[in-house]
């Protein structure tokens, strides 16, 4: 479409350019515009709504290099798409908005988007203003809100049966709920650990979470204490130390080098052994210095040679080389100690302790790992999870990570909401009964807000299995008849809609984040009328 | 008999004069326009602009908008111009300056086609200019008290935002926007005002640290150990690298015993420790420097319960510094307690996914950092451009403390005004009199375009009601009609339609004062020439 200042002509017949590379521009604007942007927007929630709710599917994501990823979390897939539309790529923002901010609903928050852009534009077709439209939802957006704390929950955090279930919710919906009660409850211990309820913080840099191909999924454990992928410096050292104390090193096993650029000649044999002399010098001196300590073992953010390596063991002092510098720190928080960057710095007030260290390994494979544990402060801690292969690993962590958030919502903000679509029901039925109070042209976009909220409910019973529009309706009647906001759909089918009874648990920080966001992001796409795109079809490059 | 040509100039060189060349400078500029008119207004419109590189811009400042379209012909580079002067000048109404002066073109085209000389058109139009400038000095409404002063500012923020996109919150920003603003000390440094972007979160999440926050920086081992929490601190800010390094850059030692080794090795220890021992006696117990800070001093003072951070941007640091007190130091060996910075409360905040250090309480207080969270990355790109608008409005209102009112309500009478003036003026000026009198009603007439609403009603209607006398009369969008809009306090700073109306006249004069284009050709290393057509 040729607008207006794609091409103009002067007095003289000639065409004139205003904007650099104009003719490499594609322009559009108006209605067609915002039409295209929803259509786009809906293309990528469309992809994302199967993979909602307990019976969800996955999706397989193959990147250039042929790595394979399979997941279900909407931020994952959205990352892992390579989206190039421009507004499309909004959506993924948003999902991974969501991931940031919540780390759960990362799908929702996308369905929801989509279905609010696909009722407005329906509205746009009547010849509504589309900042009109705009201006309904934050309005129907607000109510929602205010319903949502309305039926909220207070959640009692001490209670540590009732966060595991909240946990099981969301893992409900991963790869891993077959062992969903243990994984939940992994996650549970794991913040609570490192929790600061009183501040309501979570640190999410004290827990780490570590992979290993073998075994079964079941066998992911919770370490109170850290897991390096590491061994013995050598073959021979224990690979037991009980009540371990332990020495945390930044400087090399190596005779000391000055910064400064530096050169040191040797003229003659004697000088050579003298060097020579000096070095096993400070080799035995360095060892000598974590002996005195008391240090039963080292572990050194850098290497050391194989002669140094040979001193340690020959002077059964068990060490570790090459820990990366966040394992350092994590394993100096768990076993109190202080880092030491000199070893004459190096005394017994220094060093941690650890109950137990001991190299693990797995199965036939001669991969070993060092797990340091029974450590004095658990404020630092790791989850070992291990599954059939890397996909599977890899699913299970991004499955840990989004129970880890709802976790520590739950640390910060303690209300919570049903699940099962029952939150958004409850909100669509109180939206659409308010909307015929409003004067004016927002009563069509409340209603549209409404109808699009309970499209969640729909992709649930949708993706169930379930005559979406039947349980829908059937839900909504119970709902209203019995005023009941717990009543979701059954998409386990464990025989009952009430969430509460199934035990079906979200954050109230998290659904409150989902429509809130979806909202902004549907106003920021329609707000567009003018879209200028360098055109790649008819660009020289 | 034939006369050799005489060329004068290089061949492929672009000439263009005469009445022809207004003309099409006239045409260049309003394309210019066109392509942010909708912009205007609560109701106006984004656009959104991909880049050659991908970069996603959305959209509604007019100055923004302009920069990105990298625009090349030369009169229309004009408006581009205006509006980033208006940008510079006020921060805000950089569509309604452009808009404005297009309009302005378009009223003058017909004289020029009928042949009018372009400096009579100049002439008539800068007296009329003065002329809008003096009555809208009779217009505004000087506001005093402190009460009604804060209230002004609030609400001409908020008249500002009502166009962006965050206009729903617009209250809620726009009291954050007046608090920052008021923080600041006399000259009102915009420096001052810090401004995150923490993607995700709501945007009514975002929040005013009366203080200094910034994202934690790059940490090296030892800093998780180091406590997060303080209440009467006492900041030591450095620009000094505390790491373990060669003293001299490009000294080279030669070393004649293997003793010496050791001896040089501990004296580089000792440079380090002496410095971090002078910083720990000193009493600070936060460290912050702009140069990095390593590995040994960061465990070094993780031992002594301080804190540290290294790499600290410039700009925090001067916050911190207007925030703190304090001074900036290169070198340790005069720090004491009277060059550190003292404030409140300092913590470390999770903000979305990322950590955050906060300052607040701070002995000085003139500086402070608004926080901003939104869905998309786009989305807090544009919230920042709308609270930049913001900010800058409170800025010159604050120093300037008369309104006027908004949604084309003073546009309307001074056109009502020029009109009348118009009337008493002799010979053909007369019509240029009029005609720039009518270039006002483009505000209000774009508004209502914008907005969905017949123009053509709502501007009759506007002219009645200014003609009976009710001068503060405009648009109310959200009511899609006609009412007062200093009552409905649609209010905005009269220092911007001044320098709107100046920069416009004086655009208008700028284009029709050409009257011949010499563009040459460039060399061919230089790539292609861009408006030459056909190459």
């Amino acid at each position: 479409m040729a607008s207006m200042a794609q091409l103009m002509f002067d007095e003289f017949g000639q065409p004139f350019i205003v904007m650099r590379e104009q003719e490499n521009q594609k322009r559009m604007t108006g209605v067609e515009a915002v039409k295209s942007h929803i259509l786009a927007a809906r293309a990528v929630a469309g992809t994302l709504r199967t993979s909602l709710g307990p019976r969800g599917l996955d999706k397989m994501l193959v990147s250039p290099d042929g790595d394979v990823t399979i997941t279900n979390d909407g931020a994952t897939i959205m990352e892992k798409m390579d989206v190039q539309h421009h507004v499309a790529r909004l959506m993924v923002e948003l999902s991974k908005s969501q991931d940031d901010e919540i780390g759960d609903g990362t799908t929702g928050v996308v369905v929801l988007a989509g279905a609010l852009l696909e009722e407005s534009e329906r509205l746009i077709d009547r010849g509504i203003h589309p900042i009109k439209v705009a201006d309904g939802f934050d309005l129907a957006c607000k109510k929602a809100l205010e319903t949502l704390d309305a039926i909220s929950d207070r959640f009692p955090v001490e209670d540590r049966e009732r966060l595991v279930e909240t946990a099981q919710t969301s893992l409900g919906s991963k790869i891993v709920n077959r062992s969903c009660r243990q994984f939940a409850e992994i996650a549970v211990d794991a913040v609570l650990s490192v929790a600061d309820i009183d501040k309501k913080d979570v640190n999410f840099e004290m827990i780490k979470v570590e992979g290993k191909i073998g075994g079964r999924l079941e066998d992911t454990v919770l370490v109170k204490g850290i897991i390096i992928d590491k061994t013995m410096s050598h073959p021979q050292m224990p690979k037991e130390l009980k009540d371990a104390k332990v020495a945390i090193l930044t400087c090399p096993f190596e005779p000391p080098k000055p910064k400064t650029k530096h050169k040191l000649d040797i003229t003659s044999t004697e000088d050579f052994q003298k060097l020579r002399e000096y070095e096993r010098e400070t080799f035995e001196t360095m060892i000598k210095q974590v002996k005195d300590s008391g240090a039963t073992l080292a572990i050194c953010q850098w290497g050391f040679d194989d002669e140094a390596n040979h001193l340690l063991q020959a002077n059964d002092l068990p060490a570790v080389r090459w820990v990366g510098g966040p394992e350092i720190e994590l394993l100096a928080i768990a076993t109190n100690a202080r880092i030491v960057p000199r070893f004459s710095e190096l005394t017994e007030a220094k060093l941690g302790t650890a109950g137990l260290v001991r190299e693990i390994t797995f199965g036939t494979a001669k991969d070993r790992m060092l797990s340091i544990e029974q450590c004095p402060n658990n404020k630092a801690v790791t989850i070992f999870v291990r599954g059939g292969n890397k996909m599977i690993i890899d699913e299970a962590k991004r499955a840990l990570h989004d129970a880890l958030c709802v976790i520590r919502n739950l640390v910060r903000d303690s209300r919570i909401v049903y699940g099962g679509g029952s939150a958004e029901l409850a909100c669509a039925i109180e939206v659409a009964k308010e909307a015929d109070k409003i004067e004016g042209i927002e009563q069509y976009a409340f209603r549209a807000f409404a109808d699009a909220l309970e499209s969640i409910p729909m992709a649930l019973a949708e993706n169930s299995g379930l005559a979406q529009i039947d349980a829908l309706s059937d839900l909504k009647a119970k709902q209203i008849e019995t005023k009941n906001p717990h009543l979701g759909v059954d998409a386990v089918f464990a025989g009952t809609n009430d969430m509460k009874q199934q035990k079906v648990i979200e954050t109230l920080l998290s659904k409150r984040e989902q429509i809130s966001l979806a909202t902004q992001v549907v106003r920021m796409i329609l707000k567009i009328d003018d879209v200028r795109v360098p055109d790649d079809e008819r660009s020289p490059y | 008999m034939m006369r050799p040509p005489i060329i004068l100039l290089k061949e492929g060189t672009e000439n263009k004069q005469g009445k022809q060349q207004i003309i099409s400078n006239i045409n260049a500029c309003q394309v210019v326009a066109d392509s942010i008119r909708t912009t205007l207004g609560p109701r106006g419109l984004d656009k959104l602009i991909v880049d050659s590189k991908g970069q996603t811009t959305i959209s509604n400042d007019g100055a923004t908008i302009l920069k990105l379209l990298d625009i090349v012909f030369p009169a229309a580079s004009v408006m581009v111009d205006i509006a980033k002067s208006q940008d510079a000048e006020v921060g805000d109404g950089t569509t309604s300056v452009v808009v404005l002066a297009s309009e302005m073109l378009k009223r003058v085209k017909p004289f020029i086609e009928d042949g009018v000389h372009p400096q009579l058109l100049i002439r008539s139009f800068s007296k009329a200019c003065e002329e809008a400038l003096s009555y809208l000095k009779e217009l505004e409404i000087k506001i005093s008290g402190e009460k009604e002063l804060r209230e002004m500012l609030v609400k001409c923020a908020a008249t500002t935002l009502s166009s962006k996109l965050v206009s729903q919150e617009r209250d809620f920003f726009a009291n954050m926007v007046v608090d920052a603003v008021n923080t600041l000390d006399e000259s009102l440094p915009l420096s001052m005002i810090g401004i995150k972007k923490v993607n995700g979160g709501n945007l009514n999440e975002s929040r005013l640290v009366k203080g200094v926050a910034f994202q934690k920086a790059f940490s090296y081992a030892g800093f998780e150990m180091q406590p997060k929490h303080y209440t009467g601190v006492k900041v030591a800010l450095l620009n000094i690298e505390l790491e373990l390094k060669a003293e001299k850059d490009n000294a080279e030692m030669r070393l004649n015993t293997v003793q010496d080794f050791q001896a040089v090795v501990d004296a580089e220890w000792n440079i380090l420790y002496e410095k971090l021992q002078k910083i720990a006696d000193s009493g600070a117990n936060v460290v912050l420097s702009k140069l990095p800070i390593g590995d040994v001093a960061t465990q070094w003072f993780a031992d002594r319960d301080m804190f540290c951070a290294g790499r600290i941007h410039q700009d925090d640091l001067d916050r911190l510094l207007a925030a703190c007190g304090g001074s900036i130091l290169t070198t340790v060996s005069q720090i004491d307690d009277n060059v550190l910075g003292k404030c409140g409360k300092f913590y470390e905040q999770q903000v979305g996914s990322e950590r955050y250090n906060f300052f607040e309480d701070c002995s000085k207080a003139q500086a402070c950092t608004l926080l901003l969270r939104g869905g998309a990355e786009q989305f807090i790109a544009e919230t920042e451009r709308s609270l930049h608008d913001a900010i800058m409005i409170v800025r010159r209102a604050k120093k300037n403390d008369s309104i006027v009112a908004g949604g084309g309500a003073i546009e309307m009478e001074l056109s009502k005004m020029l009109r009348e003036k118009a009337k008493s003026i002799a010979g053909k000026e007369q019509f240029f009199w009029l005609a720039y009198a009518r270039s006002f009603e483009i505000i209000p007439q774009q508004l209502c375009h914008n907005a969905g609403l017949d123009g053509t009603d709502i501007l009759n209607k506007l002219r009645h009601r200014h003609a009976q006398g009710e001068k503060w009369s405009g648009i109310d969008i959200h009511r899609e009609a006609v009412g007062d809009n200093l009552a409905a306090c649609v209010w905005e700073p009269s220092i911007v339609k001044r320098n709107a109306i100046t920069a416009a006249t004086e655009a208008l004069c700028l284009v029709l004062s050409i009257d011949q284009t010499v563009k040459n050709v460039r060399t061919p290393s230089g790539g292609q020439m861009p408006g030459l057509p056909g190459q």
